[in-house]
């Protein structure tokens, strides 16, 4: 936790308020998405309810947790209240090792009569050396909450969900992990720390032994992997549920799918855990191929230190550092969470055939033609300073 | 490695190992088993091996472990808990004991586990894909073919003769 009562008190606050974060971005998006769809769809949707309805959501919430806790008596009850309670955590272990600005550095202090500090304080829950991996490792978990949900129900619609969302969760995770390859080779790193960094600096790259520098440019994984950020942000999409993937609950045939039998405070932990789901894979789309918290050419930690340093006190300069940075990551993942909503809004749903066909036909040929063909340029390309 | 996480993490995978085994309804047996790799992979990350730590848990957790509980899904529950199979019961007491015997043949054998946890010097990943590439290529090799011929063995079997 820390090496004192000081660390470890903001460790702790730390932890709540980057998982509050998280939760407190669900109704927010859920505003988001239906006052876009209206738009797109050429309706008001919610605006009656305060500024632009967005307190509608606040009078949803009252609504769902005074709402009767019901389970009807073909439930199994221990694994149909478990089911939501499995589709949060992962989430949330997953959101926490994401580095979401630049660590916050406090110099020494004076405290009720004792000398503290200084303290380095990094911007996530807890540190993580192989990011990456443990990302993928628990957020693969959460499927196990839209199976045990579909099957402890005890209806048909909800079986038939959770068995469509196994399958297809299945399918599009070795296309997800194999897209992932090629950036893993291209940086050669599981922190997203050293990703971060390497990112952190204008696009450069050996070709033949020659030095090639593009300085208006950032190093951003985007421009050596095109592919692969597409592959991997399709991937995301179905690990996500999200339409055009959505078919565990596709309303026309399944009533909704797994979760048909939810209702009250159930349903509002299911929809946190898909909308955490989309926060992560924005974060992690964000954080391998567009830099981050960092925009290099224009803001990074060296160039707002050196703008603030003068003004204010070290930590001062670094607390508005993270918060700036911070910022910046934050447009960076909204952007990609508008683009889950713009699609949803956008296209239709799939076929299951179609679904499957572009899971182990399309996806998982060409990441792994991406992958291969990552390291033999690498290799390629190195070929003089080996 | 701290000592109250190894116990609670070796405590979670023998609980959930014991109940595998002896529960009686198939989804709870899957779950426990899913908790028992849950908590390897917790053991694992436990003793800074990442990148086994995460292997199990996409792939033994993550992955083989849905495709049983999808399996078990499908089975009518309520005839297959109710069965008792109780045929040859003695070939069953037999290979048991006879395993039994083996390990407990093979224990004493064991070098015994250090309690000290080295830090490595290099990133232990890196140097378990060195390895893997180079000391142990050929073993790596082998169990990829015989996963080639798992796939294509599934494959053949089942297709039917005519199409």
């Amino acid at each position: 936790m820390g090496e004192d009562i000081f660390s470890s008190v903001i460790n702790t606050v730390k932890i709540v308020i980057i998982f509050l974060f998280m939760v407190h971005m669900v109704p927010l998006l859920v505003w988001v998405e239906r006052r876009a769809s209206a738009f797109m769809q050429n309706r008001f949707g919610p605006n009656r309810v305060g500024p632009f309805g967005l307190t509608q959501l606040l009078a949803d919430l009252v609504k769902f947790i005074f709402k009767e806790d019901f389970a009807s008596s073909k439930t199994n009850k221990f694994y149909f209240y478990l089911a939501p309670v499995l589709a949060i955590i992962p989430v949330a272990l997953a959101f926490g090792s994401l580095p979401l600005s630049s660590p916050i550095y406090i110099d020494s202090f004076q405290l009720f009569g004792y000398s503290l500090g200084p303290y380095l304080f990094e911007i996530r829950s807890f540190p993580m050396d192989v990011g990456i991996i443990f990302v993928f490792g628990v957020s693969s978990l959460a499927v196990y909450s839209l199976l045990l949900a579909g099957w402890s129900s005890g209806s048909k619609f909800s079986l038939l969900g959770a068995l469509r969302a196994s399958a297809q969760a299945i399918s599009y995770e070795l296309a997800l992990s194999l897209s992932l390859l090629g950036v893993l080779i291209l940086f050669n790193t599981f922190s997203f720390d050293q990703i971060i960094e390497m990112q952190n600096q204008s696009l450069n790259f050996q070709f033949f032994s020659k030095e090639i520098k593009i300085n208006f440019l950032p190093n951003w994984g985007i421009f050596y992997q095109p592919l692969g950020a597409l592959l991997l942000f399709v991937a995301l999409f179905a690990e996500a549920n999200r339409l055009p993937f959505d078919l565990p609950e596709a309303e026309a045939e399944l009533v909704a799918g797994y979760h048909t039998e939810y209702g009250g405070i159930k349903i509002i932990i299911f929809y946190m855990g898909e909308y955490g789901h989309m926060l992560v894979a924005s974060s992690l789309m964000v954080i391998l191929y567009f830099g981050g918290y960092n925009l290099y050419p224009l803001l990074n930690e060296e160039i707002l230190q050196s703008w603030l340093l003068p003004n204010f006190s070290l930590t001062a300069t670094s607390l508005l550092t993270s918060l700036i940075l911070f910022l910046c990551f934050f447009l960076k993942v909204l952007f990609f969470l508008w683009v889950f909503i713009w699609v949803r809004w956008t296209l239709p749903r799939f076929r299951y055939d179609q679904l499957m066909d572009l899971g182990w036909k399309t996806l998982l040929p060409w990441s792994l033609f991406n992958a291969i063909a990552t390291a033999v340029v690498i290799w390629l390309v190195n070929w003089g300073n080996a | 490695m701290t000592p109250f996480l190894f116990y609670t993490l070796s405590f979670l995978a023998l609980y959930g190992a014991l109940n595998t085994i002896f529960r009686k309804n198939p989804i709870t047996c899957a779950m426990h088993l899913a908790l028992t790799m849950v908590a390897l992979a917790g053991l694992f990350f436990n003793i800074g091996a990442y990148f086994i730590a995460g292997v199990q848990l996409v792939v033994y957790a993550g992955a083989v472990m849905v495709l049983f509980v999808m399996v078990v899904m499908l089975f009518d529950n309520k005839q297959t808990s109710e069965t008792k199979d109780n045929k040859h019961m003695a070939v069953k007491v037999f290979i048991s004991v006879f395993m039994l015997g083996i390990l407990s043949g093979v224990i004493p054998h064991s070098t015994g586990f250090t309690n000290k946890i080295v830090a490595p010097e290099v990133t232990p990943t890196k140097s378990l894909a060195t390895l893997l590439f180079s000391d142990y290529v050929l073993f790596f090799e082998w169990i990829g073919v015989l996963l080639m011929i798992v796939a294509v063995g599934v494959v053949l079997l089942s297709r039917s003769e005519d199409s």
